[in-house]
């Protein structure tokens, strides 16, 4: 791991999108299905967000008795980097919009 | 039946001829299925497989052009960690690291094929399998899966928090 030596330069921020709208953060929802194990979902929670496991069950719960929850929020390359690898590991996972 | 042992970072599993020859053909046939070009979207298990991201058109194609067929190879270079340990004695290996998390993975994609093609639902995968019911073998199929995966999952050294 590195840091950076040289501050990045000044991004302008495009027209018509201010800076609220560009912090607006982008969420990672995982949905219920009936195949996937909950034991597995809990296991891929922990392992992806690095989660502890009573927080990975808790949001495993979520997702099973309420059909969906938010697993992550953030920036979207982070959040698309995270709906990726809950695909790999073959959850149903989306990304939406923080209202 | 197969055998659990803990790992340091994973499990040790062992299966007998006939369960390993039972994951030989379906790793092959899904191996034929994901390199064989007969999945697309639209088909139930390929969208099960590969969902989609995002639900406006625009956003779901820019994120499969950054993808590409990332998703793809992934579970193409799992498949091949899942296929190099099983001979036609069995299987006796230990899985850690990113090897344990390739089982799990291929474990799943096998039963998401399965259970999209049968089109299942929670009731069904929680009943007793009717041995009347056509579907039954493939299904029997499907908890076994479930329960090699479970047993995975249970044996594994306790390394994550």
């Amino acid at each position: 791991m590195t840091s950076p030596t040289i501050a990045p330069e000044r991004i302008d921020v495009p027209i018509g999108e201010d800076e609220t709208e560009r912090d607006r953060p982008w969420l990672v929802v995982v949905h219920n299905d009936p195949i996937n194990l909950m034991s597995y979902v809990t296991y891929v929670f922990q392992k992806v967000f690095g989660y502890p496991k009573e927080k990975a069950h808790k949001l495993m719960l979520i997702v099973h008795n309420e059909g969906k929850a938010i697993v992550s929020s953030g920036p979207r390359e982070k959040s698309e980097s995270d709906c990726f690898r809950l695909h790999s590991y073959g959850l149903w996972a989306t990304l939406t919009r923080d209202a | 039946m197969p055998e659990f042992l803990t790992a340091a970072d994973g499990a040790h599993l062992r299966l007998d001829a006939t369960e390993a020859r039972l994951l030989i053909q379906l790793t092959s046939e899904f191996k034929t299925m994901l390199s064989g070009g007969r999945l697309d979207r639209g088909d139930p298990i390929y969208d099960r497989l590969f969902p989609s991201a995002y639900e406006k058109p625009e956003d779901e194609t820019a994120y499969r052009e950054l993808t590409g067929d990332d998703l793809s190879k992934h579970k193409l270079e799992a498949l091949d960690v899942v296929v190099g340990a099983l001979g036609k004695k069995g299987a006796d290996v230990t899985l850690e690291g990113e090897d344990f998390d390739a089982w799990l993975q291929i474990l799943t994609d096998l039963r998401l094929a399965i259970g999209t093609s049968l089109d299942v639902d929670e009731d069904r995968m929680g009943a007793e399998v009717d041995p009347h019911d056509p579907d039954a073998a493939a299904l029997q199929i499907l908890h076994w899966l479930g329960w090699v995966q479970e047993g995975l999952i249970e044996a594994r050294g306790n390394l994550l928090p």
